[in-house]
């Protein structure tokens, strides 16, 4: 994606004459060396790993009496010692591809060891545990190897984990456990931050979302729903606040911090709009709120961040549209929502415009 | 602990890290089954009478659900009161032998039991008490609902379990965790649980 479109722009420049033709291809080269760029090598490698990672599953849980079980837990230990070890020779000898797809062999590895054993003994109600063990196995090693393709293993492993607390639960919220999802997610993105697993990120954050929507279903409540969109729309302001810290923070983090925020928000006003379907008075303000809210987000972030962009202009055309469905029974009264909202729009593009002149003429101010 | 960590992910340091975290994994995996041997071995056994109630776990494979007489507990047998608030619970039931050699609830409490002659203490797995019971009897679980089988074999077991001939033999470790010992039909091992 973003190689394709780096080639295209380099090759415009060097047609305009802004760069040489060294350059670009120099440009190019760098970008192909860095370890999270697409190769298929590699691609196949994490592929290869996965496929039998998850053969050593499923020979576990077919439970093969052909094999006496402490042979099947001593061949499993075996691995688990040959990958790690395995690994660390590749790692030393410079093999990072290689040495990625042996810990994750590991990682997943352990899972079905412990499967394994819950197996031999006939263990049952001990699925959570099972979890937060292979979790914090998965962290342990993606530390110590700063290995961004065991981050990703985590990043499922914390999905796996609140998946059957929700299944062991009913749904229910019981005891301490539920704050592990959050949890699970921070440790995620600290991982991420170490190791440069730049994808992973949006696992940790995918899983919050997620555990926000659980939260909603259990407190049906208009002030959750309140709270998301406030909160989101808080946490995207935030985002774009031109504070050194939290800008190094939000800039090191690409488009996932701003685009999250923002969705949770988009949600939020989503159930506020289920939620107060009748009251049609309060439906006017949240439909402009929303449409405010979507110009906001554009306004933020809609130049640098094409999530974020794509995310409100879907907003506000879904906005738009279901203010008219819902006010179809008079047409003028639409076309006057339209206008009002049509005049907001012109004026915040307006404004928008000019400071984006004053910005980049202070721009080049600066530079001269 | 930069440092530290800058000399683990160069040469011989991965070849540490490879040790510390296979030897973590051993580490864990051993702990599970010497205490669930240990168990097994050192346990006092009771025999449990099994009623009639097939899943497949995604990492475990498939297994037989067994249902106890023992998992539904009277209400009448608790003794030291029901706390009245909604909240994690744990119940300790108290069983005796009958005539019959079947083992059966005769006390259960919130509170841990004092150890009694010729009885033995199971402790159940925590579950959510939504306060005061409304029901006669109390669901709890013990960690011994499942008996995994091999691949397309729980069939036969499924079918005596249903006709109410299969029964448990469990170990009960003194601080009341229980280990599956062996599998009874009509009253005949078909399966002994070896220790490893």
């Amino acid at each position: 994606m973003y190689r394709g479109r780096l080639e295209r722009d380099l090759s415009l420049w060097v047609g305009k004459g802004l760069l040489g033709e060294d350059t670009a291809g120099a440009l190019l080269a760098e970008y192909d060396s860095r370890p999270a760029s697409f190769s298929l090598g590699r691609v196949l490698v994490a592929l290869a790993a996965v496929l039998l990672a998850a053969a050593i599953l499923l020979v576990v849980a077919s439970n093969w009496e052909a094999i006496p079980r402490l042979v099947r837990v001593g061949a499993i230990l075996l691995l688990i010692w040959a990958v790690h070890i395995g690994a660390a020779l590749m790692l030393a000898r410079g093999a990072v591809v290689a040495a990625s797809g042996l810990l994750v062999i590991g990682a997943v590895s352990f899972g079905g060891a412990i499967s394994l054993v819950g197996q031999m003994y006939h263990l049952s109600g001990d699925e959570q545990t099972v979890m937060y063990l292979w979790f914090a196995i998965a962290t342990i090693s993606a530390i110590l190897f700063r290995s961004g393709a065991v981050v990703v293993v985590a990043g499922f492993l914390s999905w796996a984990s609140f998946a059957v607390y929700l299944q062991n639960n009913d749904t229910h919220w019981i005891a301490l456990d539920p704050w592990m999802a959050p949890v699970m997610a921070a440790i995620v993105i600290a991982l991420v931050r170490y190791t440069g697993a730049e994808r992973a990120r949006h696992l940790a954050y995918l899983l919050l979302v997620g555990w926000l929507a659980w939260l909603y279903t259990l407190y049906e409540e208009s002030a959750v729903a309140l709270a998301f969109a406030v909160g989101g729309m808080a946490a995207l302001v935030l985002s774009a606040l031109p504070v050194p810290r939290i800008a190094f923070l939000v800039r090191s983090a690409g488009a996932a911090p701003a685009f999250y925020s923002f969705l949770v928000a988009a949600i939020g006003f989503l159930l506020l709009h289920i939620k107060i379907e009748d009251e049609w008075r309060q439906l006017a303000v949240l439909g402009v709120v929303t449409l405010a809210a979507s110009v906001l987000a554009i306004a933020l972030h809609g130049r640098d961040n094409g999530a974020v962009r794509y995310l409100a202009y879907a907003t506000f055309a879904a906005e738009m549209l279901y203010l008219a469905s819902v006010t179809v029974g008079s047409i003028l009264g639409t076309s006057g929502l339209f206008l009002f909202s049509g005049l907001g729009v012109a004026l915040v593009a307006w404004i928008v415009i000019r400071l984006e002149r004053r910005f980049s003429a202070g721009a080049r101010e600066g530079r001269a | 602990m930069n440092s530290f960590m800058t000399r683990l992910q160069s040469g011989k340091g991965y070849l540490i890290s490879a040790i510390i975290v296979a030897g973590l994994q051993t580490l864990i995996l051993g702990t599970i089954i010497q205490s669930r041997a240990s168990i097994l071995s050192d346990g006092a056994e009771v025999l449990l009478k099994t009623a009639p109630v097939d899943p497949r776990d995604f990492l475990r494979g498939d297994y037989v659900v067994l249902n106890y007489d023992i998992s539904s507990v009277p209400v009448q047998t608790i003794s030291g009161g029901i706390p009245a608030e909604p909240g994690e619970r744990t119940l300790w039931v108290r069983l005796k032998k009958q005539q019959d050699g079947f083992w059966v609830v005769t006390e259960s409490s919130f509170n841990a039991l004092p150890p009694q002659p010729e009885t033995v203490i199971l402790r159940s797995l925590p579950f959510y008490g939504g306060g005061l019971a409304a029901g006669d009897n109390i669901r709890v679980e013990y960690g011994i609902e499942r008996y995994y089988v091999p691949e397309g074999e729980g069939k036969p077991i499924e079918q005596a379990r249903n006709d109410g001939n299969v029964a448990i033999a469990v170990r009960v470790s003194p601080a009341g965790d229980t280990q599956i010992r062996s599998l009874l039909v009509d009253g005949k091992p078909i399966y002994e649980e070896p220790l490893y």
